[in-house]
């Protein structure tokens, strides 16, 4: 089942003779439950493609279905309902509220929309991501790695139907990055959650069930490796 | 997001949102005041009418019968009747009805429409204007535009401490606006730390605002009493429908305040919200050349760091500008404002009169006790005189050499000299002196001591010279005729009188002459010669004058209990006012003062505006600006190198106001000395100086302690941690 579609996506940036095209014509399909790696070398547009899946960005051309949704019709107030409940985001640096406790952060999507945590799945998301303990502490009390996990246990609390993660392990060491990757990989297949991953470390990209290779702001290969 | 997010904000950010509050309070301090005074002033000038005019609203001319009285106050609306000698005065219930109900009261006790007036200045206080009123009635529109001005200003400066304290936290909200909030939520959100931080500095100010406006009412009573003509003692008062409109007031102006930054905030896309930083940059390349060339590199650094804080620091430059040029020129002003009315005024009457009397309505002929005033005990001289309009002719043969020199009449304008058949028609005023002080001013010139003649003053300045102070004076006219034609202001009708003297000098009074018009030939005459030509000249003024003079050195209580005595020479016979120079100085001093401590309250509070935001931004520098810090000192900077950069920027801050303030103020000053031909010199010596510079080193006070105390954040920045930390990422 298709939960993504681009049709000829184009991006650029600045007028005249700055132009800069970011994106060239994209065109994409993921469907529910995949495990996507988007790879390319820095500035080959796969952060902005990033950014345009999660609506935070909007393509100059070009179409974005996510779930049924055609991203550029969505003015900014539906764009921001969209990601609170639609897309979970995961930065390379975390993007945590600074004053807050790890237990708002996560649950600030759900609080944006005056909903009540499910708590048992609440638990679960916390208890596999092994933040438990770490609850009522603030970002700056934690590593790296930790408030990592802080961030994706944030973005999956809604359940949403696309996970986008940028370099989620970009800033952190073997071991931490080994141990994000394998919570990604969990909550994929446990939670059935899609996923799309950034990364220009190919390691961590053949964790993914495909592999799709950006170059100037054109897919230039598209592999599915099981 | 209020509980999940900015309680906390607020409880763990005191001193960010420290201006905020501060900002808060001060503007409905303002407000409150504005509101406060102008509703003390407004109730002072409702119990004025009262007391002038009666409280009447409407007012029937002629006599009614008594069944007629008691059909008016039969009437619905009708609240009270009060019948005088030939007036039956109304008083309604609802002000309002005024204008429909007294017809129709009228027309039912059969009286006819032109003997109804109304008491328009009275409803006009209340909003009420009938068909009848075209005065101008500017209390109103004048507080109303006063008050959106002070909203205006006020919205200008403090939305900048809402801005600094939202733009602090961009980054935080692009990160709620990446995991899904709304930008509505984002502004309800900031309004809603708006409102949770404004609420008790709101109340606060308003009640202190309440006390202050109560303050100066009670600061007028006691500095200005009712020892001034036509004063009453005013007593200060409150309304709630005042409190409702100013807590209005002052909310509106908050909330737009806290609304156009956190509008401009929740437009930002994610993206560009999430970009921010926080760390304070210049948007082009700017040099500090004057910086560096006398600072160094730490001069260049400061110059560069307070241009990339611009917006931040814009308010509390404006401010301190604005507070220190207001309060510098405010002092000069009153200071060669007090050099001048002392010269031209205290100074130059010194030795003229200690008491005026003004009988008011009261014709010079009329009055009897002249020779009883002369001679009280402690009056070394007394006048009785009145003042009279009359024409006369000037023609071009009697005009002096020196005037024609200047250009004679031809710079006259308007009706100063009209040209008639014969000469020049110029304006007499004729000084009809009591005999006894008439003859003594004959001998006092030199002219034979006689009743039947007049003493012309036969003097005019350089009209072409504009220099007040120091007029050039010469011969009027040459002073060979014998008798002068004098002739009714009004109609044609002339009299010829004997001129006894001409003569530059004046007898002892207190008025001045030609300061108008140039171009009075001014005329004393005894009242005897008066008594025989009123008939034919006309045109006296309304009311007689006592010019008092007391022994040398007299102190105030023997002036008071000598006025004391003439008012009760006059008895119930005349309404007397009377003035007492010693009383009268004394008054224009504590004017003055009192006038120098509102102007100068608000200009300590524009400039607490100011520093409070010089605090707010400095102690929110440890977390802006350490990663600036951080890279200075990875770089080589020394401590000692920062603080200098330091102590650089809070000269330049507290500096700029003086820097600015005074070439402008040299200016304004220069300008003033022009207009009031007083001496540059003169003003020197008496500048006020002492005034000034505690001003200015209570700013530069206040934003050294403001860096000093965020100097103790930033040296405890740990260089590694800083450059290592991301959380703020």
């Amino acid at each position: 089942m298709e939960i993504l579609k681009c049709e000829g996506v184009r991006k650029v940036y600045g007028s005249g003779g700055n132009q800069v095209v970011a994106l060239d014509g994209i065109d994409l399909s993921v469907n529910k439950g995949e495990f996507v790696a988007i790879t390319g070398a820095s500035g080959s547009g796969k952060s902005t493609l990033l950014h345009i899946l999660g609506s935070v960005d909007k393509p100059t051309e070009g179409r974005v279905l996510i779930d049924g949704t055609d991203l550029s019709q969505l003015n900014q107030t539906q764009a921001a309902i969209f990601r609170r409940r639609k897309v979970g985001l995961v930065y390379q640096f975390y993007n945590l509220i600074p004053t807050l406790t790890v237990q708002k952060n996560i649950l600030m999507p759900l609080a944006l929309d005056k909903k009540k945590p499910n708590r048992e799945f609440f638990e679960e998301v916390v208890g596999s991501l092994g933040i438990s303990e770490k609850l009522e502490a603030l970002p700056s009390q934690l590593s790296g790695g930790q408030q990592q996990r802080v961030a994706i246990a944030r973005s999956l609390i809604y359940r949403p139907a696309l996970l986008l993660a940028d370099e989620p392990t970009g800033n952190l060491d073997q071991k931490n990055s080994g141990e994000i990757m394998d919570m990604l990989k969990l909550s994929n297949r446990s939670l059935d959650q899609t996923m799309i991953l950034i990364t220009h470390d190919e390691k961590v990209a053949l964790e993914a069930e495909r592999v799709i290779t950006i170059e100037d702001g054109r897919i230039i290969r598209d592999e599915r490796r099981r | 997001m209020w509980k999940e997010y900015s309680r906390d904000y607020i409880r763990n950010n005191r001193s960010s949102v420290l201006s905020v509050r501060v900002a808060a309070l001060i503007s409905a301090l303002l407000l409150s005041l504005l509101c406060g005074s102008f509703y003390n002033m407004w109730k002072y000038e409702v119990e004025r009418i009262e007391l002038e005019e009666g409280a009447w609203q409407s007012r029937i001319v002629g006599e009614l019968k008594p069944e007629e009285i008691e059909v008016i106050k039969n009437f619905a609306n009708v609240k009270d009747v009060a019948v005088e000698e030939k007036t039956v005065d109304l008083y309604f219930d609802d002000y309002g009805a005024v204008f429909s109900d007294t017809p129709r009261i009228a027309e039912a006790v059969g009286v006819l429409p032109d003997k109804v007036i109304y008491n328009y200045e009275l409803l006009a206080m209340y909003l009420i204007r009938g068909k009848g009123d075209t005065a101008p009635r500017l209390l109103f529109p004048m507080f109303l535009l006063i008050l959106a001005l002070a909203s205006f200003s006020l919205i200008v400066m403090i939305h900048n401490s809402f801005a600094v304290s939202m733009n602090g936290r961009i980054h935080q909200f692009g990160i709620f606006q990446s995991i899904g909030a709304t930008p509505k939520q984002i502004r309800i959100c900031l309004l809603q730390e708006a409102a949770a931080l404004c609420a008790v500095p709101v109340v606060l100010g308003n009640l202190l605002g309440i006390g202050g406006s109560m303050g100066l009412v009670a600061l007028s009573n006691l500095l200005l009493g009712s020892d001034i003509p036509g004063r009453h003692q005013s007593v200060p008062g409150y309304h709630p429908l005042v409190l409702l409109l100013t807590l209005l007031i002052t909310v509106l102006t908050i909330w737009i305040s806290a609304w156009l930054p956190a509008r401009k905030l929740s437009r930002l896309t994610p993206l560009e919200a999430i970009r921010t930083t926080e760390e304070l940059a210049l948007k082009r390349r700017r040099k500090s050349r004057m910086l560096a060339f006398l600072f160094g590199v730490e001069g260049e650094l400061a110059g560069n760091a307070l241009k990339a804080q611009g917006k931040a620091l814009r308010t509390a430059s404006l401010s301190l500008i604005c507070s220190f040029m207001a309060f510098t020129v405010m002092q000069c002003f009153f200071a060669l404002s007090g050099i001048s009315t002392r010269e031209t005024y205290f100074e130059k009457y010194q030795d003229a009169w200690d008491i005026m009397v003004t009988l008011k309505d009261t014709e010079i002929d009329g009055f009897e006790e002249t020779e009883a005033v002369q001679s009280l005990p402690g009056v070394e001289s007394a006048v009785v005189y009145q003042k009279v309009r009359a024409k006369g002719i000037v023609t071009e043969e009697e005009m002096s050499e020196e005037m024609k020199a200047f250009g004679g009449f031809s710079y006259a304008s308007g009706n100063e000299a009209v040209r008639a058949a014969d000469g020049w028609l110029v304006n007499v005023p004729i000084l009809i002196l009591d005999d006894n002080s008439f003859l003594a001013y004959c001998e006092q010139i030199g002219a034979l001591p006689r009743l039947d003649g007049a003493v012309v003053i036969n003097q005019i300045r350089d009209v072409t010279n504009p220099d007040f102070r120091h007029p050039q004076l010469m011969p009027y006219i040459k002073g060979e005729k014998g008798s002068r034609i004098l002739q009714n202001s009004v109609s044609e009708e002339a009299i010829e009188i004997p001129v006894l003297s001409y003569t530059e000098k004046l007898p002892v009074l207190r008025e001045e002459y030609a300061t108008l018009d140039y171009y009075e030939l001014v005329h004393f005459i005894p009242l005897s010669l008066w008594s025989e030509i009123k008939g034919q000249i006309g045109g006296t003024e309304e009311d007689t004058y006592i010019r008092v003079l007391g022994r040398e050195y007299v102190t105030k209580e023997e002036l008071q209990a000598l006025q004391d005595e003439i008012t009760e020479l006059m008895g119930q016979s005349y309404t007397v006012e009377c003035e007492n120079r010693v009383q009268e100085y004394e008054n224009n001093e504590k004017q003055i003062l009192g006038f120098k401590l509102v102007l100068g309250g608000f200009c300590v509070l524009l400039a607490i505006i100011g520093i409070g935001n010089v605090f707010s931004n400095t102690l929110g520098f440890v977390r802006q600006r350490r990663r600036e810090f951080a890279r200075y000192l990875s770089v080589g900077l020394t401590p000692e190198g920062l603080r200098r950069m330091f102590c650089i920027e809070a000269l330049v801050l507290a500096g700029r106001p003086v820097l600015i303030t005074l070439p402008l103020a040299v200016l304004a000053v220069g300008y003033m000395l022009k207009l009031s031909y007083v001496d540059a010199g003169e003003f020197l010596a008496e500048a006020p100086l002492v005034p000034i510079v505690v001003f200015m080193l209570g700013i530069l006070g206040s934003v050294a302690l403001a860096y000093g105390l965020a100097w103790r954040g930033v040296r405890k920045i740990s260089l590694g941690e800083v450059l290592r930390d991301d959380t703020m990422m």
